[in-house]
């Protein structure tokens, strides 16, 4: 019983936010939704960040442009939300590409500047490009309309954040299992071992940031569902750290690490509404405490001590868990 | 008998350094080669040019007949050439057989799978006998979940070589395997080097320190120093050598 809640977290965590669903008041529907907003986005992220290794600081800015792109084909267009969230990942993917290509060159401390560098970029052309964003102003996000039936309310998007959150949480698994993410690890642990093993550095961190982005993309396209209208300030450096902190936190190169990263991150300023001023002061506090004594943030912690299945890099060695416990004995034995 | 490598005046410079100044060689099929020299010699850069990882500034690199010259370490890797480091480098977070995995990365497959997802076909059946039959060679079957972070350097050594081995390479080319290993381990990893060329109809290119074993394992040894060959011949050979005795020694002084 409890062997199969700790192999299936996941798939209970969906069905418990379905089931809550029906118990929930409106302001607590609306952090649900975000929080699964926030699972996406930061899945993307760990993507990169925590699979490939590259500290790419773009990701407020991608949000921004799935946000925009999806809420300005819906408003001026009239684009079905069904066409309009696709296109908003692959427009991220598209500048992602764009600016992994050039990005790539560098690593560590210079792609985390080249990569701000790039964010602040799209906060320019967000706050300036008046005609088509209204700068500062912001935009007005329509509600999406299925088959007639218009969805205003967030107990009616919960369903399709849920839906959209669990296909892209299937879809990152698939990813991390896939020859793909396995060439992500190999990169961020040993480019040279990488490349002597066949694998394409260039075009694999390509990938990583295309693939990132379109998270991102996506990600920012369900956002503007929860909040309704947009402006640049939502997508702004704060936006970027706060999603550093969900994945540092949650526990990079985890799948189930985004979780519990947006989950944490979502309620915790809701807890401290009454003292706003330290809710920024308290995400860095929470940061560096992470990055000192907790390296590999929440998710690694309980796979450490066994609470939760080491997570399998391929697909066919289900249920062979193997833990920490394991280096006291006989790994002295040659 | 066919020549895997052939190696016509390769220059590697960096800037003002020439780490490797016009080195030729040939491996014949099945071939295990000794490759020594004094620290500096020039021996890693060697080895990063004839992987792909060093860019050749002036000469030329045949594998199989085939110039390879201008080929990236990538592609390298998938027309036969695997090696391993004089630092392990393994994912150590990852099991022995999810490190295995990395070698297979270059199996052939649909295009389209392999750029996007390439995946759950991928560790297929057939990798999975691959990989258990190189594990079963190794000795490491009952390792193969095992995380590699707490497995000794000298199992460490052997992944790699197992990673190399998955991809059924032409060229093996191992930088100091026994660096940190006992007494006891090196004699074992001895034995399955010697073993390795005809069990896996691979050539090896061995760069050792441990010069007894250099001697024992390769019927002939090339010797490096400041980038350039100075000797190539059986152990007993180079032995003799006067060059050979000047690079590791120095001159005598009652000469």
């Amino acid at each position: 019983m409890l062997a199969a809640v700790r192999s299936n977290i996941l798939p209970l965590f969906f069905v418990l936010l379905f089931g809550l669903s029906f118990t929930t008041d409106a302001y607590a529907q609306y952090l649900i939704n975000l929080m699964l907003v926030y699972v996406v986005v930061a899945q993307g992220l760990n993507l990169i960040l925590g699979f490939a290794g590259m500290f790419a600081f773009a990701h407020g800015a991608f949000m921004a442009i799935g946000a925009y792109v999806s809420a300005l084909l819906m408003n001026k267009f009239g684009v079905s939300y069904l066409v309009a969230m696709p296109a908003a990942g692959l427009a991220a993917a598209l500048v992602g590409c764009s600016i992994g290509i050039p990005a790539i060159r560098v690593s560590g401390l210079y792609l985390a500047m080249v990569t701000m560098g790039f964010s602040e970029i799209v906060q320019w052309i967000l706050r300036n490009w008046k005609p088509v964003t209204s700068g500062t102003d912001g935009i007005s996000v329509a509600s999406p309309v299925f088959f007639g039936v218009e969805l205003s309310d967030d107990f009616q998007t919960f369903y399709i954040i849920l839906a959209v959150c669990a296909v892209m949480t299937a879809l990152a698994q698939f990813i991390i299992r896939s020859r793909l993410g396995r060439a992500f690890v190999a990169i961020r642990d040993s480019e040279i071992a990488a490349q002597s093993s066949g694998i394409n550095v260039a075009r694999t961190k390509v990938l990583a940031f295309a693939i990132s982005a379109f998270y991102a993309g996506v990600g920012g396209s369900l956002f503007s569902l929860t909040q309704h209208y947009i402006n640049p300030d939502n997508f702004n450096l704060y936006q970027t750290i706060m999603q550093f902190c969900m994945v540092i936190v949650g526990g990079a190169s985890s799948l189930i690490g985004p979780f519990i990263g947006a989950t944490i991150l979502t309620w915790l300023p809701e807890l401290l509404r009454n003292a706003q001023a330290f809710q920024e002061i308290g995400f860095g506090l929470l940061l560096i405490v992470f990055v000192i004594f907790v390296p590999k943030g929440l998710a690694g912690l309980l796979i450490d001590k066994g609470i939760l299945p080491r997570e399998e890099y391929s697909s066919r060695v289900r249920g062979k868990w193997v833990v920490r416990k394991e280096r006291a004995e006989g790994s002295e034995r040659t | 008998m066919t020549q895997i490598l052939k190696l016509e005046g390769l220059m590697v410079r960096f800037g003002g350094l020439t780490a490797v100044n016009g080195v030729s060689l040939t491996i014949a099929s099945g071939e295990i080669r000794g490759l020594i020299g004094p620290n500096g010699a020039g021996k890693t850069t060697l080895f990063n040019a004839i992987s792909g990882l060093a860019p050749a500034s002036a000469g030329s690199v045949h594998l199989d007949g085939l110039e390879i010259t201008s080929k990236s370490a990538p592609q390298r890797a998938a027309l036969g050439i695997r090696r391993t480091f004089q630092t392990v480098q393994l994912v150590q977070s990852f099991t022995v057989y999810e490190n295995l995995l990395f070698g297979l990365h270059t199996r052939a497959g649909n295009p389209l799978t392999r750029l996007i997802v390439g995946s759950y076909a991928t560790p297929d059946a057939d990798a999975d006998a691959i990989i258990d039959e190189v594990l079963d060679y190794l000795g490491m079957r009952d390792l193969k979940h095992r995380v590699v972070d707490t497995l000794t350097i000298a199992h460490q050594r052997y992944v790699e070589i197992g990673r190399a081995l998955v991809a059924r390479p032409k060229l093996l080319m191992l930088d100091e395997p026994t660096a940190g290993l006992s007494p006891a381990q090196i004699e074992r990893l001895d034995d399955l080097i010697g073993r390795l060329s005809s069990d896996w109809k691979v050539s090896i290119l061995l760069v050792e320190h441990v010069i007894p074993l250099v001697v024992k394992l390769c019927s002939r040894i090339t010797v490096l120093d400041r980038g350039r060959v100075i000797a190539e011949g059986t152990g007993a050979e180079i032995g003799q050598d006067a060059a050979v005795q000047k690079a590791y020694l120095g001159e005598r002084l009652d000469a």
